[in-house]
C-alpha cells in the first residue's frame, strides 16, 4: 500500500499514549469536541482529490490537491504516489507546487511528514484555482534517495482509481487514501470528512467507511453528498446542484437540504471537461494539434464559449467546418525566447533553480502578500508592452470578437546541457505560442464522432437533464424555485461562458413563454391550497371570481404588467437563502400546480469568502484579453463543494458534536458495523 | 460487515444485514435497504435497445429519457397485466434497479477487486469471504407481485433470486398487503392507481383475500391514451406532441398559435425508433397530468347535473382553466376537457373515443366502482363494513388532482350504509410507494424473521416452496 514510516507516526503514537486514559470505553452520549485544526477533509474526484487539514479562520480553497493517480509499485499490489524511474541519482527535487486542479502534468509533492509539519507553509492560498495563477512554490529540497528519481514529464503506466465518479480500483483507491493521509500526517484525535460522489453506491460508503475506520483508527468520520456540500457552501437549501466533472456531469436536486434521489442525473458520460478537450481535438486535431495541446488551449483564456446564437468573429462560416486555412496553428517564437515569459511557467524541474532568467520567475511573495490578479496582470501587461509590435488595434477587442488568438504551451523539453548531479535526466518547461482561430469557441459544439449518442453537443445534454431532474422532484411546488437555483460546480465548468451558454441553452429549449404561465397561479384566489387527501375547498367552487376573460386567452393580448409580474416573481434577491418568493403564488394555485420553469437562474456565492470569489468561471487570471476577461468573477467558484464541505465539517465535527448524527463516531462503528454509516451520511 | 474486532453475538447480528426491497412495477422499478422511508433507488421498468460498433446494447436506468442514441428503441419486459413476460430482461433490469445505487455493479464490488488480496493484517479479510460472484450475495430480498401473479411466475422470480443473484433469504409479497402495511392497517381494501393496471385488492388480517382481487387496465396509461385522443380532437388544430429531443429550441408564441420551433432532424439510419418518441412524448403527458388533468370532484358524474340544476359539466366549464405549454412552444388554456380526460375511470360512457387507441373502450365493469364493488362481492360479508372503513389509495395516478375527493363520494353513494373512510397518504412518495414501504417495514420487523424462505430451505424443495410459504 505504499506507506512509509514517517515522523508523524512517532507523534500520533505519543497522542493515543496519552488519549488512552482519558476516553476508556466512552459511551456514545457526548463526544469530546474535535477541534478546528484537527479535521481532516477529503474530496476525492476522477482528476484531482482534494484535501486539508484543519478549518481555518476563514474558509479558503483546499490547501493541498493531490492528482488522483498512482503508480504500480515495485511490489505487486501497492502503489507509489509518483512515477519513480530507476535512475544512478542522489538527488530530489520537491516543489510543493500546489497544482492547480486541472494541470494534469502538475504532481502535489510533499515530503510526508516534513511538509505536512510546516502549517505556516501551508497556509498561503495555494493555486488560484487557474493555470495562469499557479504559483511555484520552489520548495527544493535534497533527499537522500539513491538510485529512483521522480519522473514528472509523463504519467505512463499510471492508475487512476476513479473513472467518472466511480472507484473502479479499490487498492488503488485506497493507497491513495493512504498517501494522503499520510502526507497531511494528522494528529490522533482527527475526524475526517469526505465528499462523497453521486455515483458512490450504498456499498462503496459502506467500503470507505470501514477502510477509514479500520486503517487510519479515526475517531469520527463522515461522508458528505457533493451536491449538498455545495448547497452547503452557497447557504442555500434548494438548489439544483451542476456538477461538471473530467468526465461525467452530475445534476442534482437538493430540496430543503435534501438530495433528490429519484431522477437525479447521475454520472452523465460524456458531458465533461474531457468531452471539450476531444471536440477541440477533432476540430484542431488535423492541424497538428496533439491532446496536450487541447487541454491547454482550452485551459487558456482565450477560450469561450459563446451563447448560443451568437455569430462567431471572421470567417465563422467555414471555420466552423474546420477548414479555414488562415486559422491554422503558427508556432510562435522560438522556444527560447519565449520561454520563461508565460504567467506561472517559472517552475523548473531540474535540480537547479538559478537557471531562470528574472523576468520569468514569479515573486512567489509578491503573489502571496498582495494581489494575485492585479500582480499577474501587471505582468501580462510588461510581457505585451515588450512585445510591442504584437500591439496592433485588434488587441484591444475582446477575445471572443478577434478571429484568432494565440496562447501559451507548456511542455516539457529535455535539457541538453550537463547537470551537476550527473546522469539525470533534467527537463524544462518550455513555453511557446500557438495561435488558434475561432475553433475556440467551439468547444461544445456537437461534435462529429458522437460514438452512440445522437449528442447535440454537451450543454443540451446536461440542459435535457437538469429538465429531466427537476421534473422527477416530487414536491412540485419547488420546481419553480430549482429552476431559479441553479449551481453550476466541477472545473469543467471553468470555460469562461459555460454558465452563460448553459443558461442560453436552457432558455432555448425549456423556458415557457409568458402566455403559458400567465394565468397560472398568479391570479390570486380567496381560496387556500387544498390538500392532496381531498380538503373541502372543491376547486369546482373556484373561478366564480375570474370568468369570461381568462378563459378565452387567445382573444386578449398579454398585459405586460403581467409578464413582468410572472417573469420577475422567481429569485427576486438571487442568492437569499431561504427565501422562496414563489411561496405566495404557489400559496394561490386553483389546482395542481404550473408548469416550470419561467425562468433559470445562477446563484451567486455568498461574498464572505473572499477567497473564493475570483476564480469562477474564468480560465486564468491575468486574462491578457482586457475587459471580458476582467469581469468574469462574478459567478460562484467551481469548488464550492469543498467550501461546503469545510462548513458541514465545523457543524458536524465542532459545532453539534455528533448531536444531530452528522458523524459516526468510532464506537457507534464498533457497535453498528459500517452499514451504519447510512444513518450519518448526508 | 464486520468490523476487525468482531462484535459479541449478542451485539449485532441479523437484524442489522439490512434486507432488500424490490418493487417492480410496469412503469418503474423501486428497490432499496428495509427499513429506510423511501426505496433508493427507482428507475423506469423500460430499457433500451439499439446498435452501436455491430453489437447490441442495452441502457438502464433515467439515462433511456436524457440521451438518444442511433435507433435507440424501447422495451418493457412486464406485459400490460401486470406479469412478467420477458424474464431475462426482467432480471436484468431488476439486477440494475439495486447494484447501481444500492450494492454496486459487480465489477466495482471491492472484494472483487484485490481488497482482500492485500496482505494487510490490518484490513479485515474475513468479510463476507463466502460471497462469489452473485450481486446479493449478502442481502435478504424481499419482493413483491401482484396479487393475479401466477404459480409459474412466482416460481421463477424465487429462482431468480436464488440462483442468479445468490440472495441468502427470499420472500414474496403481494404488493396490496404491503400498501396497508405502509398504511398501518392490517385489513384495508386497498385501491392501486399504477401505469398499466388498477387494482383493488382486500387485505385482511394481513392476509390477501384472493377471491376479491379485481384489476382492469384503466391506469396511468389509460389516461395517457384518453389525453391523446383529446389532443387528437383539439381545436382549431390537433396537438401534436414532439418531445425535447426532437427541438433545438422555441420561440415563445400567444396561446393557440402554431408553434415556432427549430427542429431536429436525425438521419433515417440513426433515428431514435418510435417506441423512443413515445416514451418521451409519455413524459410530457404525465407533466400535463402533474399541471392539467383534474378529477371531477363529484358529486355525482361529470355527465350528471348537480344539485343546483346546473350541470356538472357547466361548472366545469366555468372553473379557470389551466394553460400548459407543449416541447415545441405550443401551448393553449385547458377547460373542462381537463376533467374529461380521467371521467372513465368513473364513468365507461365517458370515454373520449380514438379508434387508434391501443386501448379498447373501457367496459363498465372496468371502472373503478363497478371493480370495488365487485371485490367486496367476492368477500365475506361480515368484514365488508370493515374495509369501507380502511380504503387504503395508493400508486402514482391516484395523485391527480382531486382523485380521492371523488372516489370518497363515489363510494359513499355505492355504499350509503357502512361508514366509508378513505385513507391516503398526502405525502407524495408514500403514495408512490406505497407498497415498496409496506414491504420495508415488513422486512425489517423482527418478527418477520422466521418468514424467510432461506437459501437451505430453497434448495431442499425446490421453487415450488414459494406457494407454501409466501401465501
Amino acid at each position: 500500500m505504499g506507506r512509509r514510516p514517517t515522523t508523524g507516526r512517532g507523534r500520533k503514537a505519543a497522542a493515543a499514549a496519552r488519549a488512552a486514559p482519558i476516553y476508556p470505553d466512552r459511551q456514545l452520549t457526548k463526544m469530546p469536541p474535535f477541534k478546528d485544526e484537527h479535521i481532516l477533509l477529503i474530496a476525492p474526484g476522477s482528476q484531482m482529490t482534494l484535501a486539508q487539514l484543519g478549518l481555518p479562520e476563514t474558509f479558503t480553497p483546499a490547501r493541498f490537491r493531490f492528482p488522483t493517480r498512482m503508480f504500480p509499485a515495485q511490489k505487486e499490489g501497492e502503489y507509489e504516489p509518483y512515477r519513480i524511474r530507476e535512475r544512478r541519482n542522489e538527488v530530489k527535487i520537491s516543489n510543493g507546487n500546489g497544482a492547480p486542479k486541472e494541470t494534469p502534468k502538475e504532481d502535489v509533492e510533499m515530503k510526508d511528514a516534513e511538509f505536512a509539519g510546516q502549517d505556516g507553509a501551508a497556509n498561503k492560498p495555494e493555486g488560484e484555482g487557474a493555470d495562469g495563477a499557479e504559483k511555484p512554490q520552489e520548495t527544493t529540497q535534497v533527499i537522500e534517495e539513491v538510485l529512483y528519481e521522480e519522473d514528472v514529464t509523463t504519467e505512463e503506466g499510471a492508475v487512476y482509481p476513479i473513472q467518472d465518479g466511480r472507484i473502479v480500483d479499490w487498492p488503488c483507491f485506497y493507497a491513495l487514501l493512504t498517501h494522503i493521509y499520510n502526507a497531511l500526517s494528522p494528529p490522533f484525535h482527527t475526524p475526517i470528512l469526505m465528499i462523497a460522489q453521486p455515483v458512490w453506491s450504498a456499498r462503496d460508503r459502506e467500503a470507505i467507511t470501514q477502510f477509514i475506520f479500520e486503517k487510519f483508527k479515526v475517531p469520527g468520520f463522515s461522508l458528505i453528498d457533493s451536491a449538498l456540500a455545495a448547497c452547503y457552501g452557497y447557504g442555500v437549501q434548494t438548489a439544483t446542484v451542476i456538477d461538471v466533472g473530467k468526465s461525467k456531469v452530475d445534476v442534482t436536486a437538493v430540496t430543503d437540504f435534501a438530495v433528490n434521489e429519484h431522477g437525479r442525473g447521475i454520472a452523465l458520460q460524456g458531458c465533461g471537461g474531457d468531452a471539450m478537450t476531444d471536440r477541440l481535438l477533432e476540430l484542431l486535431g488535423p492541424r497538428g494539434f496533439t491532446r496536450e495541446m487541447c487541454e491547454q488551449l482550452k485551459r487558456s483564456n482565450i477560450t469561450e464559449i459563446v451563447p448560443p446564437g451568437t455569430p462567431l468573429p471572421g470567417a465563422a462560416a467555414t471555420a466552423r467546418q474546420g477548414s479555414n486555412p488562415a486559422t491554422a496553428a503558427t508556432t510562435g517564437v522560438d522556444g527560447n525566447d519565449s520561454a520563461p515569459r508565460g504567467p506561472g511557467e517559472g517552475t523548473q524541474t531540474g535540480t537547479e533553480t538559478n537557471g531562470e532568467e528574472d523576468e520569468g520567475v514569479l515573486d512567489v511573495a509578491a503573489i502571496v502578500s498582495g494581489n494575485t490578479t492585479e500582480y499577474l496582470a501587471n505582468m501580462e501587461k510588461d510581457k505585451s508592452a515588450k512585445k510591442g509590435s504584437a500591439a496592433d488595434p485588434r488587441s484591444k477587442l475582446p477575445n471572443n470578437k478577434k478571429e484568432k488568438a494565440a496562447f501559451q504551451f507548456e511542455e516539457f523539453v529535455p535539457m541538453e546541457e550537463e547537470s551537476a548531479a550527473g546522469g539525470a535526466k533534467r527537463y524544462t518547461r518550455h513555453n511557446r505560442e500557438i495561435e488558434v482561430g475561432v475553433e475556440r469557441f467551439l468547444l461544445t459544439s456537437p461534435s462529429q464522432q458522437t460514438g452512440d449518442r445522437l449528442s447535440s453537443g454537451i450543454l443540451e445534454d446536461i440542459a435535457t437533464q437538469v429538465h429531466h431532474t427537476i421534473l422527477a422532484v416530487p414536491d412540485a411546488t419547488k420546481r419553480s424555485e430549482l429552476w431559479d437555483s441553479l449551481i453550476i460546480v466541477g472545473c469543467g465548468s471553468k470555460v469562461r461562458g459555460f454558465t452563460q451558454a448553459l443558461l442560453g441553452v436552457i432558455t432555448q429549449k425549456f423556458i415557457l413563454s409568458p402566455s403559458a404561465t400567465i394565468f397560472t397561479s398568479e391570479i390570486p384566489s380567496t381560496f387556500s391550497t387544498p390538500l392532496p387527501t381531498g380538503g373541502t375547498n372543491t376547486p369546482a367552487l373556484m373561478g366564480q371570481g375570474q370568468p369570461g376573460p381568462m378563459y378565452h386567452p387567445a382573444a386578449h393580448g398579454v398585459n405586460p404588467l403581467l409578464v413582468a409580474a410572472t417573469h420577475n416573481n422567481p429569485g427576486m434577491m438571487p442568492g437569499t437563502p431561504g427565501m422562496d418568493p414563489n411561496v405566495a403564488s404557489q400559496h394561490y394555485r386553483s389546482s395542481g400546480h404550473s408548469q416550470t420553469p419561467t425562468s433559470a437562474k445562477t446563484l451567486r456565492l455568498p461574498e464572505y469568502f473572499p477567497d473564493f470569489k475570483d476564480q469562477g468561471n474564468s480560465n486564468a487570471p491575468g486574462a491578457s484579453a482586457g475587459p471580458s476577461g476582467a469581469s468574469q468573477g462574478g459567478h460562484g467558484t467551481e469548488e464550492a463543494c469543498f467550501l461546503g464541505a469545510q462548513m458541514a465539517a465545523k457543524v458536524f465535527f465542532v459545532l453539534d458534536q455528533g448531536l444531530t448524527k452528522g458523524y459516526m463516531s468510532r464506537v457507534e462503528y464498533n457497535d453498528n458495523g459500517p452499514s451504519a454509516i447510512h444513518e450519518f451520511t448526508l | 460487515m464486520n468490523p476487525s474486532n468482531p462484535p459479541q453475538a449478542g451485539e449485532y447480528g441479523g437484524d442489522e444485514v439490512s434486507a432488500i426491497v424490490l418493487d417492480p412495477g410496469y412503469s418503474t422499478t423501486r428497490a432499496g435497504f428495509a427499513g429506510e422511508d423511501a426505496p433508493k433507488s427507482l428507475i423506469p421498468t423500460y430499457y433500451g435497445k439499439y446498435n452501436a460498433d455491430g453489437q447490441e446494447k442495452l441502457i438502464y436506468g433515467d439515462d433511456i429519457f436524457v440521451t438518444p442514441r442511433p435507433g435507440l428503441s424501447i422495451h418493457n419486459p412486464i406485459g400490460k397485466d401486470g406479469i412478467v413476460e420477458d424474464w431475462d430482461m426482467a432480471e436484468k433490469v431488476w439486477e440494475y434497479s439495486f447494484t447501481s445505487r444500492l450494492t454496486g455493479a459487480k465489477a466495482s464490488n471491492p472484494l472483487h477487486n484485490g481488497l482482500n488480496d492485500i496482505s494487510n493484517e490490518e484490513l479485515p479479510t474475513d468479510m463476507e469471504v463466502e460471497s462469489d460472484e452473485k450481486p446479493l450475495a449478502d442481502s435478504p430480498l424481499l419482493m413483491t407481485e401482484a396479487g393475479w401473479n401466477p404459480v409459474k411466475a412466482r416460481e421463477k422470480t424465487i429462482e431468480i433470486a436464488m440462483e442468479k443473484w445468490g440472495t441468502p433469504a427470499f420472500y414474496l409479497a403481494r404488493n396490496g398487503v404491503l400498501a396497508a402495511f405502509a398504511a398501518g392497517k392490517a385489513s384495508a381494501l386497498v385501491v392501486d392507481i399504477g401505469a398499466s393496471n388498477i387494482s383493488i385488492t382486500p387485505v385482511h388480517d394481513g392476509m390477501i383475500l384472493k377471491r376479491g382481487v379485481q384489476h382492469s387496465p384503466l391506469g396511468g396509461d389509460y389516461i395517457s391514451s384518453q389525453i391523446r385522443a383529446l389532443f387528437k380532437k383539439n381545436s382549431p388544430q390537433p396537438i401534436t406532441i414532439t418531445p425535447h429531443y426532437l427541438i433545438s429550441s422555441k420561440t415563445a408564441v400567444e396561446a393557440g398559435q402554431p408553434p415556432q420551433a427549430k427542429y431536429k432532424t436525425f438521419p433515417a439510419d440513426k433515428a431514435p425508433d418510435a417506441t423512443y418518441r413515445a416514451l418521451l412524448e409519455e413524459r410530457t403527458l404525465s407533466e400535463f397530468k402533474e399541471c392539467v388533468v383534474q378529477v371531477w370532484p363529484g358529486p355525482n358524474k361529470l355527465s350528471a347535473t348537480g344539485p343546483t340544476g346546473v350541470s356538472n359539466e357547466e361548472m366545469a366549464r366555468s372553473s379557470p382553466g389551466r394553460p400548459f405549454e407543449f416541447p415545441d412552444g405550443y401551448n393553449q388554456l385547458f377547460g373542462a376537457d381537463r376533467f374529461r380526460v380521467v371521467e372513465s375511470l368513473f364513468d365507461a360512457k365517458a370515454a373520449i373515443p380514438d379508434p387508434d387507441s391501443i386501448f379498447p373502450a373501457p367496459t363498465q365493469a372496468q371502472t373503478l366502482p363497478e371493480l370495488i364493488k365487485a371485490s367486496l362481492g367476492g368477500v365475506d360479508v361480515d368484514i365488508r363494513p370493515h374495509l369501507l372503513n380502511n380504503v387504503v389509495v395508493t400508486g402514482a395516478s391516484s395523485l391527480l388532482y382531486g382523485f380521492t375527493d371523488r372516489l370518497n363520494h363515489e363510494l359513499m353513494q355505492l355504499f350509503p350504509g357502512p361508514r366509508v373512510r378513505i385513507s391516503a397518504p398526502g405525502n407524495t412518495a408514500e403514495r408512490r410507494f406505497g407498497s415498496w414501504i409496506g414491504g420495508s417495514i415488513l422486512a425489517s420487523l423482527g418478527t418477520f424473521h422466521q418468514m424467510w424462505i432461506s437459501k437451505k430451505e430453497y434448495d431442499e424443495h425446490g421453487a415450488n416452496i414459494v406457494e407454501k410459504r409466501c401465501k
